[in-house]
C-alpha cells in the first residue's frame, strides 16, 4: 500500500521528528531500567511515545497508532507505579519500540507493508490487565533460558538490572525476548521481526538532511561576507595595477591581501567542516542498549561508561564507525570480560567495566574501547592462528608481542571453539579492520593479561579536506595522507636489508617492510644519483610499512578531488588534489598499497 | 495529418548536425559538437601510474581533475610529437569530462544526417569498428564519424574486469 498523504511536508516533518524521538528512546529506556525511580525520565519517555502516537493518528498510520497506543498504556501504568520496572517489561517495551521503528522506516520507504504487529501487542497486553502485577510475578519462573534473567529480574525490582551489553550487529534480543514473552503465541514471530528491525533502525538514522545550528549558519554568512569584501579588494587592486600602479606598493598590498584571504578561507573551511560535524553521540547512544542485551545473553554484569560523547566528527566518518565499534564492544563483552564468578575468583569486582571514550587529538579523533577483563593472551592467539593454518612456526618466531596481537585481525581467525550467535566465525575483527582501513584510520591494541585490554581507533576528522605530506618520487610529486603517517626517516640505502626478497629496514626493535614507490608506481628513474632517501612510515589499521621516497617536500592541507569514474579504483591511489601552482598531484591510498603488497613482497601492484 | 507526420520525419532525417573535425595521422575524424565542451592546448599532465598506456594522465581544468587519453595511443598509431597544433578536446562522456589528445582540430562542419553513411564492413582506418558510427563522404574528403562514448564505456568495462 502506497502512502497517501496530501501534505508531503507534513509527512517529512513527522518522519524527522519521530526518528529523533525514537533514537533517543532506546537510550532513555535503558537508563530508566537502571534508575526506575527517575520520574522525570519516565515522563519524558511517556511524552515521546505519546507524541509519536498523536502524530501518527493524525496522519492516519493505523498500525503505528495501535502499537504506540498499547506501549503508551504500559508506560502509563509504570508511570503511575502500578507496575514496577523490571527487565521483562523493558524487553517487551524495547521490542515494541523496535516495531515502531520498523513501521516508521516503512513509512519513510514510501510503502506501508502490512506487518504482523499482534505478536508484540499480545506481549504488551498482560501488563495492561488488572492483575498485571501477578502476570509479572507469574512470568518469573518462565525465563529459564537466559542464564541471567532471574537474578536480573530480582535486581530490577530493587535497584537496577545489570546494565548494558552489546548486541550482535543485527539481532537485538532474540533470547531474552522469547523468554520474557508471557504469551506463547507471540514467540515465533518475534526474533525475525526483531532482526529486521535493527537493520531498518539503522536506516532510520540515515542522513540526507542536516540540522544546522542557526548560530553556525550566521557565522558562515559573516565569513562569506568577509570573503566578498576581500574579493572586492582584490579586484580593486587589479584595476589599480592595470592602470599603472607602482610595483612595490602593489606587492605590499597584495601580500597583505593574500594573508587576509588565507585567513578568511581557513575560517570558512573550519566553519563548513563544523557544519558537517555531528557528535559521536549519534553512534554511541545505540550502545547502552546493545550492551544491556548482550550482558543478559552472556550472563555477565557490565557497567558501560561512555566518555566524550560530545566529541564531533564528520558525518561520513560517523556513518562508518558504527559497525566496527559494535564488533569491538561485542568482543570485549564476549572474550574480554569474565563472568561474575570468574571475576570474583580473580579478585576483581563481580561487575565488569567497559569504557567507551572519544576525544580529539590534533587532527584525529581517538576512540577507545577498554575493558577490565582478562586481556588477550598472546600465546593463545599464536596457538590458534597456527592451528587454523594462518601462520607458520617460522613466521611466529619472527613476531613480536604486538605482531602476534595483530593476528586477531586476520580473516578466519577466532579463538572460539565453535561459532555462536555472538561470535566465533572469525569475521568480526576483519570487519573492523576493513572499515577502519576505508577511513584511513589506525588501530592499536593494548592488552595486559588479567588486567584487561584496550582497542584504540585513530580516525581522521574528515574525509574531504586532509592534511597531507607531499613527497617526491624521482621527478613526480605524490601526496600521502598525514593521518596515516607515523614518522619519517632519512636513511642511507645501504641500511636496507633483504629478507626473503622483501626489502626491510630495522627500525628500533621492529622490522619494517619497505615499499619503493618508484617501483610501485613505475616512475621513470631520474639521473640524479643519491644514496640517501627518505622512508615514510605509514600505518593502516594494524599494519605498518615504510614507503621509500626520494625527497620530502612538506606538509599541506589538500582538498581531495575524485579522479572520476574512468580512473576510479586505481590500486594505491585514493584521489588527486591540486597544488598551489595548479599542478595535479595524486593522493596515495596507503590502505590500497598495503593490500596490494600482500604476498607480493612489496613489489609492483599491477601488471 | 499523415502528411504532416511524414514531413516531420523528412525533416528529422535531413536534420543538420554539427561535427567537430580533427586530425589524427593524416586522417580526418568527426565527433558530435554537442559532446565537445571545449578545446584546449596541452597543459602540464600528471602521469597516473598503473593505468593503460593510452591514458596520458590527469590535468587540472579550472579546479576539476579530468583524465586525458591519447587518441594516437588508444588507436595504436605511432606516437607523434606534440606540436603547436596539438589540442585536447574536452568532451562530456556520460556526464563526466574527459580530454582526448588529437593532432589538430580543424573546424566545425555542418552536415545533414542523411550524408552519414553506415560504416563499411572493413574499414581502412585505425579506429576500432565499435566506435565508428558512420562515414561522411564529401567531395575530396572522407570523414570518420566517431562515437567516443562507446569506446570509453568499453574501456571501462575492461578496466574493471582487470585487464588493465
Amino acid at each position: 500500500m502506497a502512502i497517501e498523504c496530501e501534505d508531503q511536508e507534513l509527512l517529512e516533518g513527522f518522519l524527522t521528528e519521530t526518528t529523533e524521538l525514537l533514537e533517543k528512546l532506546d537510550d532513555d529506556l535503558v537508563t530508566l531500567e537502571k534508575a526506575p525511580s527517575d520520574t522525570e525520565l519516565m515522563n519524558g519517555i511517556f511524552r515521546s511515545i505519546h507524541t509519536v502516537k498523536g502524530a501518527s493518528s493524525f496522519l492516519g498510520f493505523e498500525l503505528l497508532v495501535k502499537v504506540t497506543h498499547k506501549t503508551e498504556d504500559v508506560l502509563n501504568r509504570l508511570r503511575r507505579s502500578e507496575l514496577a520496572v523490571d527487565p521483562e517489561i523493558m524487553d517487551v517495551i524495547l521490542e515494541a519500540v523496535d516495531l515502531v521503528k520498523l513501521l516508521v522506516s516503512d513509512i519513510k520507504g514510501g510503502d506501508i507493508v502490512d506487518r504482523e504487529i499482534d505478536g508484540t501487542i499480545a506481549k504488551l497486553l498482560p501488563y495492561l490487565s488488572d492483575n498485571a502485577k501477578e502476570a509479572t510475578v507469574l512470568k518469573q519462573p518462565a525465563p529459564a533460558t537466559p542464564p541471567l534473567a532471574a537474578p536480573a529480574a530480582e535486581q530490577g525490582t530493587t535497584a537496577a538490572p545489570p546494565p548494558p551489553a552489546p548486541e550482535p550487529q543485527a539481532a537485538p534480543e532474540p533470547a531474552p525476548v522469547k523468554a520474557a514473552a508471557p504469551s506463547p503465541p507471540a514467540k515465533a514471530p518475534s526474533p525475525p521481526a526483531a532482526r529486521d528491525v535493527d537493520k531498518k533502525a539503522d536506516d532510520l538514522s540515515d542522513n540526507s538532511t542536516v540540522r544546522v545550528d542557526v548560530k553556525r549558519l550566521d557565522d558562515l554568512m559573516n565569513q562569506v561576507g568577509e570573503l566578498v569584501l576581500e574579493r572586492n579588494r582584490m579586484m580593486q587592486l587589479n584595476t589599480d595595477f592595470q592602470g599603472g600602479g607602482e610595483d612595490s606598493a602593489f606587492g605590499e598590498e597584495f601580500g597583505k591581501l593574500s594573508k587576509r584571504i588565507s585567513f578568511v578561507t581557513s575560517e570558512l573551511q573550519m566553519q563548513v567542516l563544523k557544519m558537517r560535524m555531528i557528535p559521536v553521540e549519534k553512534v554511541f547512544k545505540k550502545f547502552p542498549r546493545i550492551v544491556r542485551n548482550l550482558a543478559r545473553d552472556l550472563g555477565k554484569e557490565v557497567d558501560l561508561v561512555i566518555l566524550g560523547e560530545e566529541t564531533e566528527l564528520d558525518r561520513s566518518v560517523v556513518d562508518e564507525i558504527g559497525d566496527p565499534l559494535i564488533h569491538l564492544i561485542r568482543n570485549a563483552m564476549d572474550h574480554g570480560l569474565e563472568t561474575p564468578d570468574e571475576r570474583v575468583a580473580a579478585g576483581k569486582p563481580g561487575k565488569g567495566t567497559l569504557i567507551l571514550s572519544a576525544a580529539h587529538e590534533g587532527n584525529q579523533i581517538v576512540i577507545s574501547i577498554k575493558d577490565d577483563g582478562k586481556g588477550i593472551d598472546p600465546d593463545r592467539i599464536a596457538r590458534k592462528a597456527k592451528e587454523k593454518g594462518l601462520v607458520t612456526d617460522e613466521q611466529l618466531a619472527a613476531m613480536g608481542q604486538r605482531e602476534i596481537l595483530d593476528l586477531i585481525f586476520l580473516p578466519g581467525f577466532s579463538t572460539k571453539e565453535k561459532a555462536t550467535d555472538l561470535s566465533g566465525r572469525g569475521v568480526g575483527m576483519d570487519v573492523v579492520r576493513t572499515n577502519i582501513k576505508k577511513l584511513n584510520g589506525i588501530i592499536d591494541i593494548k592488552s595486559e593479561l588479567g588486567q584487561g585490554s584496550e582497542f584504540i581507533l585513530k580516525l581522521p576528522l574528515t574525509l574531504a579536506i586532509i592534511q597531507s605530506l607531499l613527497v617526491e618520487v624521482e621527478d613526480e610529486t605524490y601526496s600521502i595522507p598525514l593521518a596515516a603517517v607515523l614518522e619519517t626517516l632519512r636513511v642511507e640505502e645501504r641500511e636496507f636489508h633483504v629478507i626473503g626478497g622483501q626489502e626491510v629496514l630495522k627500525l628500533r626493535n621492529s622490522v619494517l617492510p619497505l615499499m619503493r614507490l618508484q617501483k610501485v608506481f613505475n616512475v621513470a628513474g631520474s639521473d640524479r644519483a643519491r644514496t640517501a632517501c627518505y622512508v615514510v612510515v605509514v600505518g593502516v589499521a594494524e599494519k605498518r610499512v615504510g614507503l621509500v621516497v626520494s625527497r620530502l617536500l612538506g606538509q599541506q592541507e589538500v582538498a581531495i578531488k575524485s579522479l572520476g569514474k574512468y580512473l576510479a579504483n586505481l590500486p594505491g591511489i585514493a584521489g588527486s588534489t591540486i597544488l598551489g601552482d595548479g599542478r595535479v598531484t595524486l593522493i596515495i591510498d596507503p590502505a590500497g598499497l598495503l593490500e596490494n603488497s600482500d604476498g607480493s613482497g612489496g613489489g609492483r601492484i599491477a601488471a | 495529418m499523415e502528411t504532416a507526420l511524414q514531413t516531420r520525419v523528412e525533416v528529422a532525417r535531413s536534420e543538420l548536425i554539427q561535427l567537430v573535425s580533427f586530425k589524427l595521422e593524416e586522417e580526418e575524424y568527426g565527433v558530435n559538437v554537442l559532446k565537445v565542451r571545449e578545446i584546449i592546448r596541452m597543459p602540464t599532465i600528471t602521469r597516473v601510474p598503473n593505468t593503460p598506456h593510452y591514458i596520458e594522465g590527469v590535468i587540472n581544468l579550472r579546479g576539476k581533475v579530468i583524465p586525458i587519453i591519447s587518441m594516437r595511443k588508444r588507436f595504436s598509431l605511432p606516437e607523434g610529437e606534440t606540436s603547436s597544433q596539438t589540442r585536447i578536446m574536452v568532451m562530456d562522456m556520460d556526464g563526466e569530462l574527459m580530454g582526448f589528445v588529437v593532432d589538430a582540430v580543424s573546424e566545425v562542419i555542418r552536415i545533414s544526417e542523411s550524408e552519414i553513411q553506415p560504416p563499411p564492413a572493413v574499414v581502412n582506418s585505425a579506429v576500432e569498428q565499435e566506435c565508428l558510427s558512420g562515414v561522411i563522404n564529401q567531395t575530396e574528403r572522407l570523414l570518420f564519424f566517431l562515437d567516443l562514448e562507446k569506446l570509453i564505456s568499453r574501456d571501462e568495462r575492461q578496466m574493471f574486469s582487470g585487464i588493465l
